[in-house]
C-alpha cells in the first residue's frame, strides 16, 4: 500500500474521481428510475449501456458523425430498444417473485453480451475524435474536456428526469403507479403503459450515456458487467430512487475508485469499492442522504 | 411408494450411468464429466437457493476457494489433493459461515442478497488476480503427476467419470436423506414464510447460515474436482459472476428445490452448450453462453418451476381430472 | 405465568400500545378486546417476540422474554396464531404443521404423526395432503391453530380465530378452544365476535388506543360504561 503520495497525486485523484463519479451517476440515472422508483429489477442494465456504447461507436467510427450529434440517434434508439425488451421479456413476469425477474434479466444480459461477442468480437473498441486531446489544466490537475462534458450531461440529465417526475403528468403517473398501482388505475392512469414509458426512459438515458462516454471511454462485449454492478451500487448508495442521492452516490463511488487506485496496487481498488457497497447495504441501506426511517 | 424407493432410484440410475464409458468416445466422455461436475455444483447450490430460497448469485466464491486451495497446496507443497480437499472444506466452511452470519443477521433478502453475493465473488476475482503466489490474473497450471487415486489424477477420463458419478450419487443421497429431516423442513419454512417460521420456533438466521455452509462446502468440493480435472484454475474460470450464474442455471432449468432438478438441468443443457461450443466455438464465440441466456429467459417465461416442476404440475392436473389424491403422502414435492 | 409491565410500542409518532400491564395465571382464559386498531395484534406481536417493545417488560414463567427472538419465545412454550394467516403456501397442510411439531420432535416420521393428530383436532384431516395455497381462508385459520398447537405451547395467543365464521362454525371453534383449556393450555383470546370471547374468558382486558380501559369478568365488562363508549360506532357491537 502506498500512503505517502504527494498532494498533486491526491488532487489529481480527487479531480479524476469527480469526473468518474459524474460518469457513474450518468449511467445510474436509468436504473434509479427503473429499479429505485418503479421497483423493476433489470440485471441487464449494464448490457443496455453496452448496446448504447456500441451504437455510438459505430455511428462515430463508421458513420463519421460527431459523437455529440449521435445523441439524436442513440437516445430514441435506446428508448425503443428498452421498450421492446420490456414488452417481450420483463412485463409478462412483472408479478412473479423477485428472483424470477433477476434470473430472466440475467438471461437477457447473457444474450446481449454474447450476441455482441459474436457480432463484434471481444476486442476493445474506441474512437479517436478531436475532443480526445482537449484538456483543461487547473494548477497541477488535468481534466479532459469530454469527461467534463459527461459530468455536465449527468447534472443536466439528473435535473431533467427530476423535473419530469415532479412536474409533468406522465412523471406524476410514474410515481403514482410505482407507489400504488391499484390506486393509480382507479385514478385513470394506464399503469402498464406507464411502466413501459418509465422503462423506455430508463433505457434512453443509457443512449445518452453511450454518446457522452464514447469520446473518452471504450466498448467491449463485457463492458456492462462491471458498469452494471456499479449502477446497482450507486442506486443503493443513493437511497433507491432518489435522483440527487444517485448523483452523490456516483461521486462517492467515483472517488472511491480513483483514490482507491492511488492507494491500492493493481485492480484491488475494485475490492475497496465493493466493500463500501456491502458496508452500506448492511449498515445504511437507506442510502447516503436520507434520514433513517422507523 | 416405499420410503426406500427414492434411494434405490438414485443408486440404480448411478449404477446404470457407470456403463456409459463402454459406449462413449473421448469427446462425449469429456462432456459426461462436465455434466457430472455441473450437476454436482448445481445440487450444492440447490440447498441454499432451492430449499432455503436464498438465491445466491455468488456461489462461484466457494467453488473458487476449493479450486484455488487445492491448486495452491498441490503446486506449492506437493501435497496430495486429498489434504487439499480437507483444507478447502475447512476454508469454505469458514467463509460461508462468516458471510452467512453477516448477511443473514442483517436480514438481506431478494435483490440485495443477490447483489452482495455478486459483489463478493467479483471481489474474489480481483483479490486473486493481484496475488502473485496464486498466479495472478493468469491463474495456475497444475502438473500431471500420474494415474493414481492418491493424486486424484487419472490417465483417461473414465477415472474422473467414476469419481464424478460417486460425487453426484452422494449429493443426491444426501439431499434425499435430508429431505425427511427437521433441517430441510426448516429451510423450506424459511423459504416459504420467514415470519411464520420464526413463530413456530425456527431460528431462521441459524438455518440460513447452516444452509449456506452446507452449500458452500459442497461447492468447494466441486471446485476441487474441477481443478483436478482441468489441472488449471483461473480467476474467471472458478470465481466471478458468470461462473456463479452457470452453477445455478441448471438447478433453475431443471427444477428448484427438487432432488433431481439440478441433475436433469445439467444433463440436458451441458451437452447442448458443449456441442454448441465444439461446433461453433471458433466461428461464433459465445454461442454457449448465448444458449444459456436463451434457455434462462424461456424457462422464466414459460416454465418458472423448471422441468421437474412443470412435469409435476402436469401430472397433478392429470390426477386431478381422474379424481385421485393430489399429492402422495410421502410429501408434496416431486422427487 | 405471564407478567407484563409497562408494555409500550411506538410506530413513529403513533403509540400503538401504551403502558400496558397485566398478568395471566396458569390455566386462565383471558379475553383481550378493543376496537379496531386499538393495539391488540401489536401486543401479541410483542409477547411472541416478533416485535420489540419500545418500553416495558414481559416475564413468562418468571423469566424475562422481552428482547428474545420469536423462535426462542416459541420454544419456551408461548405460541401465537396470526390474524392475517401466515401459511407456508407451497407445501401441504401436514408439512405446514410439521414445522411446528419439529420444535419438540426430531424425527420426520414422529413429526408427521404429530402433525396429522393436530390436523385431526382442528378438523382438517380431509385436507391433510392439500397444498396450503389451495386452502380456503377458513381452512387456513384452522391451520394456524394446528401449527401453533404442534409446538406444544403452555400459553397460546389466539388472534381472531373466530372472525368470519358462521354461527355453527363459531360453536365448533368454541368447543375446540375450551377443550384446549381443559388440557391445561392457558389462552389469551383476541376476538371481535363477542359471543366467542365472553363464553370462553374467565377474565377480560379491554384496550382502546393502546391503553387499558377496563378489566374484569365478562359480566363486569359488558356492564362497563367506559367499554361501551369505546365501542360506540364500532361494527362489532358489544351488546
Ligand atoms: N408495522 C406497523 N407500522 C406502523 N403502524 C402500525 C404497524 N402495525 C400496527 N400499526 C398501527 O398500530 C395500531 C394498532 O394496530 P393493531 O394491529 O395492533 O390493532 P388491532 O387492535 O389488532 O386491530 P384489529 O382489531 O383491526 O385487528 C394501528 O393504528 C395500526 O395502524
Ligand atoms: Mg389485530
Amino acid at each position: 500500500m502506498n500512503f505517502n503520495f504527494s498532494g498533486a497525486v491526491l488532487s489529481q485523484a480527487i479531480a479524476s474521481g469527480i469526473m468518474l463519479g459524474g460518469l457513474f451517476a450518468l449511467i445510474s440515472i436509468g436504473l434509479t428510475l427503473i429499479w429505485g422508483v418503479m421497483k423493476i429489477i433489470n440485471f441487464a442494465q449494464g448490457e443496455f449501456l453496452m448496446v448504447g456504447l456500441y451504437l455510438a461507436y459505430f455511428l462515430v467510427a463508421w458513420g463519421h458523425i460527431d459523437p455529440y450529434i449521435t445523441i439524436l440517434v442513440t437516445v430514441p434508439f435506446m428508448f425503443f430498444f428498452g421498450i421492446g425488451i420490456f414488452r417481450a421479456t420483463i412485463s409478462p413476469i412483472l408479478k412473479d417473485p423477485v428472483m424470477n425477474q433477476i434470473m430472466l434479466t440475467l438471461g437477457v444480459s447473457l444474450i446481449l453480451q454474447n450476441l455482441a461477442l459474436m457480432l463484434f468480437s471481444a476486442n476493445v473498441q474506441s474512437v479517436h475524435t478531436r475532443y480526445a486531446t482537449w484538456n483543461i489544466h487547473i494548477g497541477p490537475v488535468v481534466i479532459s474536456a469530454p469527461q467534463l462534458i459527461a459530468l455536465f450531461g449527468s447534472v443536466i440529465c439528473t435535473l431533467a428526469v427530476w423535473y419530469f417526475l415532479k412536474t409533468t403528468d406522465s412523471g406524476r403517473a410514474i410515481r403514482a403507479s410505482a407507489q400504488n398501482p391499484t390506486a393509480a388505475t382507479l385514478m385513470g392512469i394506464d399503469v402498464p403503459r406507464t411502466y413501459l414509458l418509465a422503462f423506455g426512459l430508463g433505457s434512453a438515458t443509457l443512449g445518452l450515456a453511450g454518446s457522452l462516454m464514447i469520446p473518452f471511454y471504450y466498448t467491449q462485449p463485457t463492458v456492462g458487467v462491471f458498469l452494471g454492478l456499479i449502477m446497482f451500487i450507486v442506486v443503493v448508495l443513493g437511497g433507491m430512487g432518489n435522483l440527487v442521492g444517485c448523483f452523490v452516490g456516483g461521486l462517492v463511488i467515483g472517488l472511491a475508485e480513483t483514490v482507491g487506485a492511488a492507494v491500492f496496487p493493481g485492480s484491488l481498488a475494485r475490492v475497496f469499492t465493493f466493500s463500501i457497497f456491502i458496508i452500506f447495504l448492511l449498515f445504511r441501506p437507506q442510502g447516503v442522504l436520507s434520514k433513517r426511517q422507523t | 411408494m416405499s420410503l426406500k424407493m427414492p434411494y434405490i432410484r438414485i443408486l440404480v440410475v448411478g449404477a446404470l450411468i457407470c456403463l456409459l464409458p463402454l459406449v462413449l468416445d473421448t469427446f462425449y466422455m469429456h462432456i459426461a464429466v462436465l455434466v457430472l461436475i455441473w450437476a454436482f455444483l448445481a445440487c450444492a447450490w440447490n440447498i441454499i437457493g432451492g430449499y432455503a430460497g436464498q438465491h445466491s448469485l455468488g456461489n462461484g466464491l466457494y467453488m473458487g476457494i476449493g479450486a484455488y486451495t487445492v491448486a495452491y497446496l498441490v503446486n506449492r507443497f506437493a501435497l496430495t489433493p486429498w489434504v487439499g480437499l480437507l483444507v478447502a472444506i475447512a476454508l469454505s466452511a469458514a467463509a460461508a459461515a462468516f458471510i452467512g452470519w453477516i448477511v443473514f443477521r442483517y436480514a438481506l433478502k431478494g435483490a440485495y442478497f443477490a447483489l452482495v453475493t455478486i459483489a463478493l465473488t467479483e471481489a474474489a476475482v480481483y483479490v486473486v488476480s493481484n496475488i502473485p503466489a496464486l498466479g495472478g490474473a493468469g491463474g495456475m497450471q497444475m502438473e500431471y503427476r500420474g494415474n493414481s487415486l492418491a493424486y486424484m489424477q487419472f490417465a483417461g477420463q473414465s477415472g474422473y467419470f467414476y469419481m464424478g458419478v460417486l460425487m453426484v450419487v452422494f449429493i443426491l443421497l444426501l439431499t434425499q436423506w435430508y429431505k425427511s429431516k427437521r433441517f430441510f423442513y426448516q429451510l423450506i419454512a424459511v423459504r416459504e414464510n420467514e415470519d411464520a417460521a420464526e413463530a413456530l420456533g425456527v431460528d431462521t438466521v441459524k438455518a440460513k447460515i447452516k444452509a449456506n455452509v452446507m452449500s458452500g462446502v459442497l461447492c468447494a468440493v466441486g471446485g476441487v474436482f474441477y481443478a483436478q480435472y482441468f489441472l488449471y484454475v483461473g480467476p474467471r474460470s472458478v470465481f466471478g459472476e458468470v461462473v456463479s450464474v452457470q452453477i445455478l442455471i441448471y438447478a433453475i432449468v431443471g427444477g428448484l428445490g427438487t432432488t433431481w432438478g439440478p441433475v436433469v438441468g445439467a444433463v440436458l443443457l451441458v451437452p447442448l452448450s458443449e456441442i454448441a461450443r465444439g461446433q461453433l466455438g471458433n466461428s461464433l464465440p459465445g454461442s454457449q453462453l448465448l444458449l444459456s441466456g436463451v434457455v434462462m429467459v424461456l424457462t422464466m417465461l414459460f416454465m418458472p418451476f423448471g422441468i421437474i416442476g412443470a412435469v409435476a404440475r402436469l401430472r397433478q392436473r392429470w390426477q386431478h381430472r381422474s379424481a385421485t389424491p393430489l399429492v402422495d403422502s410421502q410429501g408434496g414435492e416431486a422427487s | 405465568m405471564l407478567e407484563v409491565r409497562g408494555l409500550t410500542r411506538r410506530f413513529g409518532g403513533l403509540v400503538a400500545v401504551n403502558d400496558l400491564s397485566f398478568e395471566v395465571n396458569e390455566g386462565e382464559m383471558i379475553g383481550l378486546i378493543g376496537p379496531n386498531g386499538s393495539g391488540k395484534t401489536t401486543t401479541f406481536s410483542m409477547l411472541s417476540g416478533a416485535l420489540r417493545p419500545s418500553a416495558g417488560t414481559i416475564a413468562f414463567n418468571g423469566e424475562r422474554i422481552d428482547g428474545l427472538k420469536a423462535n426462542k419465545v416459541c420454544r419456551k412454550g408461548l405460541a401465537r396464531t396470526f390474524q392475517v394467516v401466515q401459511p407456508f403456501p407451497d407445501i401441504t397442510a401436514t408439512e405446514n404443521v410439521m414445522i411446528g411439531a419439529f420444535v419438540n420432535v426430531g424425527a420426520g416420521r414422529q413429526a408427521e404423526a404429530k402433525a396429522r393428530e393436530m390436523l385431526e383436532r382442528v378438523g382438517l384431516t380431509p385436507k391433510a395432503d392439500t397444498l396450503a395455497k389451495e386452502l380456503t381462508l377458513l381452512q387456513l385459520k384452522r391451520l394456524e391453530i394446528a401449527k401453533a398447537l404442534a409446538t406444544e405451547p403452555k400459553l397460546l395467543l389466539l388472534d381472531e380465530v373466530a372472525a368470519g365464521l358462521t354461527s355453527t362454525e363459531v360453536d365448533v371453534m368454541l368447543q375446540l378452544v375450551r377443550q384446549l383449556n381443559t388440557e391445561g393450555i392457558t389462552c389469551i383470546i383476541v376476538e371481535h365476535v363477542m359471543r366467542f370471547v365472553m363464553n370462553l374468558s374467565h377474565r377480560c382486558i379491554v384496550i382502546d388506543f393502546g391503553s387499558q380501559i377496563a378489566e374484569g369478568t365478562p359480566e363486569e365488562i359488558l356492564n362497563n360504561p367506559a367499554v361501551h363508549a369505546a365501542y360506540l360506532g364500532e361494527e362489532a357491537s358489544i351488546a
